[in-house]
């Protein structure tokens, strides 16, 4: 009936206080949408459904976080363990270098800047907003607050998602481009495709929020209750504490990320821990 | 190929793997931006010719034999078995690439494309497709460091042949050799190559100086090195060692060769007496005012900066700083240093032939040459100064290449 009432009001002009009566008959809704379907107990496929999802947000979060640390571990142990690099492998810079020449060329791209400016834009945009995605994250746990507890917002507001998303387009594209396209490998694509995914999951999330009144999916304070409980082992289904009609969204950003987090050690993303040391080789 | 050939390549590209190359192997994205910086590809624009096409050959085999993602889903590196198609891909990669290290500079990793292809260089020479001019001449030095005593007095009288063309340029000091040889205690140990143009020039300078020096038993240029055989490499560069050690010297002053300096001054870790080039010295005799120099040339010169010794091992200044002294009209090419276009010449190209291949992958090279309207190229190294002569010919450039030291060893004065 609220819903019907929202509708009816459209057509005319929406004054402040219709404009609030609108929010608030919208939260309502949400509210009781919401309700209802964590009510209802799951039948049928549903309970198939309901198994496979909290798999994906409880137990298969902590393998594929537990998977990536090992696997990065693994990754680097391996690697020092090789045979020294018996001789210097340096390039020498015409201009004055410092000790932190190779923390420029491992964060600042000074050589993508100097040759492609367009695509070091790109790529800058994409890392520092995958920093601030980091954070943002961070930022949900109760224990953290970088934003105050009550604000609805993650960090950036889903700019910091778009800024994280439409780079990737950027680097999607260019991959179907002469050169680039040649010594791309169905890896690349894949790894493009699911990030793209993730973030485009992610946006909705956190952008949509910005769009009603109680969030697109979620609240904010929603997710705390869900990151509390993972990192407090609490193995209660998330479905009883955050449902909400887009739940399943959020399942699959969560499965995504999971996919994601067990990729890290294994495909091209590991060169987010190998950037420095490979570095430094240029400047040692 | 069959499958002990194939396991037993497989050990000596294990025998590559050490961190650095861990890290080169695993790391790229494909992001491409090596591409422009290979001065092949600029000239002749095929993918074969990039650092990451090159890299991407040795890579594939990597994952395949190295990596899970080889045993479980070759599919996603689009990896290959080891067999003569990958050996053949393997001597294209490899005798494409003239070890420049320009894409080290742009790739945001630093990913060291010489490296990767010295594990083809290697693995080509486990199968015997190498190619067999280098390692007949690295087997020659090799056994010239056996046979050295036996050869002695015949190296000697050749010496003392060409010591008026010495005389012709500087006289020698009163109670001085005009090119010493074993000389215990010498400041400078001086390796030249085997042809006497890298001899004269430098013992008139030295002379013209007045310096303690040696001349060295053994050629400078390392073969083994251009070969991508780490043994060979190590044999011939030991030659040089063992009579520096022996003689006791302060310096080892290498000729104008870009790979001879580099190997020894970077790949023979920590030496008991200190590696220069020779062009390094000249500067330095200059600067002290042990020699000085006339401003002899009439002529616009420019100067190429070879690889291995300016990107590689950081000698910039030193040439130019010469040839200020010996001309007014002196001018750079542009890109310039670490951003300079490769001869060509390099990674052994000069040596094993295919003349077409390196003179259209220097197009590049011929362009950037004329822009400058120099008609004088001066150079440090004796592979890029027979590629640039060639390019100059075969590209019409109406420039002419000269080593520093012969310009030097001109400028002289009292």
């Amino acid at each position: 009936m609220a819903l019907l009432s929202m509708l009816s009001m459209i057509p005319f002009a929406l004054n402040a206080a219709t404009a609030e009566t609108l929010a608030a008959d919208a939260a309502q809704v949400v509210d009781a949408v919401a309700e209802a379907s964590v009510v209802a107990e799951p039948t049928g496929f549903g309970i198939v459904l309901d198994k496979i999802e909290y798999f994906i947000l409880i137990p298969w979060v902590y393998l594929s976080i537990a998977f990536m640390i090992f696997g990065i571990i693994y990754r680097l142990v391996s690697i020092y363990r090789a045979p020294k690099t018996p001789f210097s492998l340096k390039i020498y810079s015409s201009k004055k270098e410092s000790p932190l020449s190779a923390w420029n060329d491992t964060f600042m791209l000074p050589q993508v800047r100097r040759n492609k400016p367009f695509f070091w834009i790109s790529l800058m945009i994409f890392h520092i907003s995958g920093v601030l995605l980091i954070l943002g994250h961070l930022d949900i746990l109760p224990t953290i607050s970088i934003l105050s507890e009550d604000s609805k917002h993650m960090i950036g507001a889903g700019l910091v998602g778009v800024g994280f998303t439409l780079p990737l387009f950027h680097f999607l594209f260019r991959r179907f481009k002469t050169p680039i396209r040649e010594i791309t490998v169905p890896a690349d694509f894949l790894l493009i495709v699911l990030v793209l995914f993730l973030a485009l999951f992610g946006d909705m999330i956190s952008w949509g929020n910005s769009w009603t009144a109680n969030g697109f999916i979620t609240t904010k304070q929603k997710f705390a209750e869900y990151f509390q409980a993972l990192a407090t082992f609490n193995f209660e289904n998330p479905r009883y504490y955050i449902w909400s009609p887009h739940y399943h969204f959020l399942v699959i950003h969560v499965a995504l990320a999971n996919l994601f987090f067990m990729l890290v050690p294994f495909s091209k993303i590991v060169h987010a821990f190998f950037a420095m040391p490979i570095n430094k080789l240029r400047r040692k | 190929m069959d499958l002990q050939q194939q396991y037993e390549l497989e050990k000596l590209f294990k025998t590559k793997l050490h961190q650095a190359m861990r890290f080169y192997l695993e790391t790229c994205t494909h992001c491409g931006l090596c591409v422009d910086s290979c001065h092949v590809y600029n000239s002749m624009p095929e993918l074969r010719y990039t650092a990451v096409g090159r890299s991407e050959v040795v890579r594939k085999i990597f994952i395949k034999y190295f990596k899970m993602q080889g045993k479980i889903a070759p599919w996603l590196g689009e990896t290959m078995e080891m067999d003569e198609f990958v050996l053949d891909k393997f001597y294209e990669a490899a005798f494409s690439c003239t070890g420049c290290r320009r894409c080290m500079v742009h790739c945001p990793f630093g990913i060291d494309t010489q490296q990767i292809m010295s594990i083809a260089k290697l693995l080509l020479v486990g199968a015997d497709k190498e190619p067999k001019i280098l390692s007949m001449l690295s087997d020659m030095s090799i056994n010239k460091g056996e046979q050295v005593e036996e050869s002695r007095a015949q190296y000697a009288e050749a010496i003392k042949n060409i010591e008026p063309e010495v005389e012709a340029i500087w006289p020698t000091p009163p109670g001085k050799k005009t090119i010493p040889l074993e000389v215990e205690h010498a400041d400078v140990l001086y390796v030249a190559l085997s042809g006497k143009h890298s001899i004269i020039s430098a013992a008139a300078i030295f002379n013209a100086a007045d310096i303690n020096w040696t001349l060295s038993s053994f050629e400078a240029v390392n073969f083994g090195a251009f070969l991508g055989d780490p043994q060979r490499t190590k044999k011939i560069g030991n030659r040089i060692i063992a009579e520096a050690t022996r003689l006791k010297v302060k310096t080892v002053a290498i000729v104008e060769c870009g790979t001879a300096f580099r190997i020894m001054k970077q790949q023979f870790g920590k030496l008991p007496f200190e590696v220069v080039t020779f062009v390094e010295l000249i500067a330095k005799y200059h600067q002290e005012g042990k020699i000085k120099l006339n401003k002899v040339m009439t002529e616009k010169v420019t100067y190429h900066d070879p690889c291995q010794i300016a990107r590689n091992a950081g000698v910039y200044e030193a040439p130019r700083y010469i040839l200020n002294q010996l001309s007014d009209d002196f001018v750079d090419m542009i890109p310039n240093r670490e951003e300079n276009w490769c001869c060509g010449g390099g990674g052994g190209l000069v040596a094993a032939g295919d003349f077409e291949f390196r003179m259209k992958s220097s197009k590049v090279k011929a362009d950037q040459m004329k822009k400058t309207g120099a008609t004088v190229v001066a150079t440090a190294c004796e592979n890029c100064h027979s590629q640039l002569h060639d390019v100059c010919g075969y590209y019409n450039t109406n420039q002419h290449v000269e080593f520093i030291s012969h310009l030097a060893a001109q400028g002289l004065a009292k």
